[in-house]
């Protein structure tokens, strides 16, 4: 076990080997209760959450979900959020544990002048994840309905036992797969959440489901090349240097951050986030240097040994001058220079691994 | 290598005989003129999985408490400290390929490197025996 953000938690289960190979072969479940998540509502929720977030709220539909980011006014990443449109004019948004004082206060604080009202549900409402390409099976069984229609990033309600869920297609870990929230199962009485996690275990026995712990959500997040938060973003960085620019509608209407980035993008963007495989031996971990011809150009910002790859990957930040796919750069790893090849996100081959496989 | 002697436990952790050891988690064999070395099953086990070790070049001269190379398992990386002075004569390649002996057979199969000793009736002092090293380990686990 380990403290993460002030929670109790298991780096590994089992192995976090297994549980890696688990989530990218069959399927694997994740507590990510420690999340923070807030439902916000209101009449003026959705032009709130436009002026907080840098993504196209007004256009999300009810059940659907997107990736978002709330930046500052430098236009420096304060989080980055999933927000699931539940109904017309009530949001559930998702963010991160180690953030959840820092968000809450910034979007009370940015409210004042909307008629909204921001509700903490982050220990009223577990959530689980359920990954894998057998994931979409194993919830089937667990709820008893076809959930082939649910698109990526859409959302469902559901009733188990009499149990009220919320299903978003969603994860942090590249594969098709869940997460799961369970509304009215508080944190201090954990016997609705134990019961979902529970029926969720019974029923992916059949498919070897595996209980998975930090260390393999920390990993599968980064072979995907997911961001995790305090590491590869941060308020110092950027949504276009993070290469999130994306999640970022310069043309919506007026939003915290807009005009630095709009600046930044008008003056061109000095440094960008890479994907590195490492082609010698040896792993890469955050705040390895990354050298060019002999000079220092970035650091790793997350790094680790791929189970799936079976070598070291790692992200970080170079000028943007040596950021093509195929440019070769060095990392120093413990006074050793290991030659690093940029490669393109995800890390793995997208038609053996990841949710877009299983779409034909 | 066999696994002779009879082995100790300090909770799930196994501490053969015969064996000397280092505060920093390393043991040293006695083979006549040579000393080899590996990481304890204490180790292996606070690592977890070993996914990478990085080996000495062999004829590498090594100072006691040096560091002599790395265990590297998903999560950590651990120095593994030279446990006497020394040029190291041989190292185990199969690590390259199967990093996982390090966990599987930590006292066996999984050793690291041979050093031939230039100091070993003077270092050998500061090295822990089986009991020495067991009392050490129960004070860690507290």
């Amino acid at each position: 076990m380990t403290e993460f953000a002030g929670f109790e938690m298991p780096v590994w289960y089992d192995s976090i080997v297994s549980e890696c190979r688990a989530v990218r072969n069959s399927v694997g479940i994740f507590d990510v209760s420690h999340m923070g998540r807030a439902v916000i509502s209101g009449e003026d929720s959705t032009s709130f959450l436009d002026y907080v977030t840098t993504n196209d709220v007004a256009a999300l539909t009810v059940n659907r979900a997107h990736y978002s980011l709330i930046c500052n006014e430098d236009g420096g990443i304060v989080d980055d959020v999933v927000i699931d449109k539940l109904a017309e004019n009530q949001y559930l948004m998702v963010f991160n544990a180690g953030n959840r004082d820092k968000d809450l206060g910034w979007l009370k604080k940015k409210a004042e002048p909307f008629s909204v009202n921001i509700k903490h549900v982050s220990d009223q409402v577990s959530m689980f994840a359920v990954q894998g390409p057998n994931a979409q099976q194993v919830m089937e069984q667990v709820c008893g309905e076809d959930l082939s229609s649910i698109p990526r990033f859409g959302e469902r309600s559901l009733d188990l036992e009499g149990m009220k869920l919320t299903v978003t297609r969603t994860g942090y870990t590249g594969e098709d797969g869940f997460e799961v929230f369970t509304w009215g199962a508080p944190s201090e009485d954990p016997s609705r959440a134990v019961a979902v996690w529970s029926e969720i275990l019974d029923h992916g026995k059949a498919f070897h489901i595996q209980p998975c712990g930090l260390g393999a959500r920390d990993i599968l997040r980064l072979e995907a090349g997911m961001c995790l938060y305090g590491n590869d973003i941060t308020e110092s960085t950027s949504p276009l240097q993070a290469r999130l620019s994306f999640v970022v509608k310069l043309t919506k209407s007026e939003f915290i951050g807009r005009d630095a980035l709009a600046r930044e993008k008008a003056q061109g963007v000095k440094k960008v986030r890479v994907g590195l495989k490492v082609l010698d031996a040896g792993i890469p971990r955050a705040e390895c240097p990354l050298l060019k011809d002999s000079q220092v150009v970035g650091k790793v910002t997350s790094g680790t040994f791929s189970p799936t790859m079976s070598q070291g990957i790692a992200m970080g930040y170079i000028p943007r001058e040596y950021s093509k796919v195929g440019e070769n750069l060095l990392v120093e790893v413990r006074g050793k220079k290991l030659r690093a090849a940029v490669v393109g996100f995800p890390f793995y081959d997208t038609s053996k691994y990841g949710w877009q496989r299983t779409k034909k | 290598m066999p696994e002779r002697d009879q082995t100790m436990k300090v909770g799930d952790y196994e501490v053969p005989e015969g064996l000397y050891y280092t505060k920093e988690h390393e043991w040293v064999k006695l083979e006549g003129n040579t000393c080899r070395i590996g990481i304890s099953d204490y180790a292996q086990k606070s690592l977890h999985e070993v996914v990478f070790v990085d080996l000495p070049k062999v004829g590498t001269q090594m100072i006691q408490s040096q560091s002599l190379g790395s265990v590297e398992s998903v999560k950590a990386v651990a120095d593994v400290y030279a446990p006497v002075s020394g040029e190291i004569s041989e190292v185990n390649l199969r690590l390259t390929d199967t990093p996982e002996l390090v966990n599987q057979h930590p006292y066996g199969d999984g050793w690291i490197a041979v050093v031939k000793p230039s100091r070993l009736e003077v270092e050998i002092k500061n090295l822990l025996d089986a009991k020495g090293y067991a009392d050490f380990l129960k004070t860690q686990m507290k």
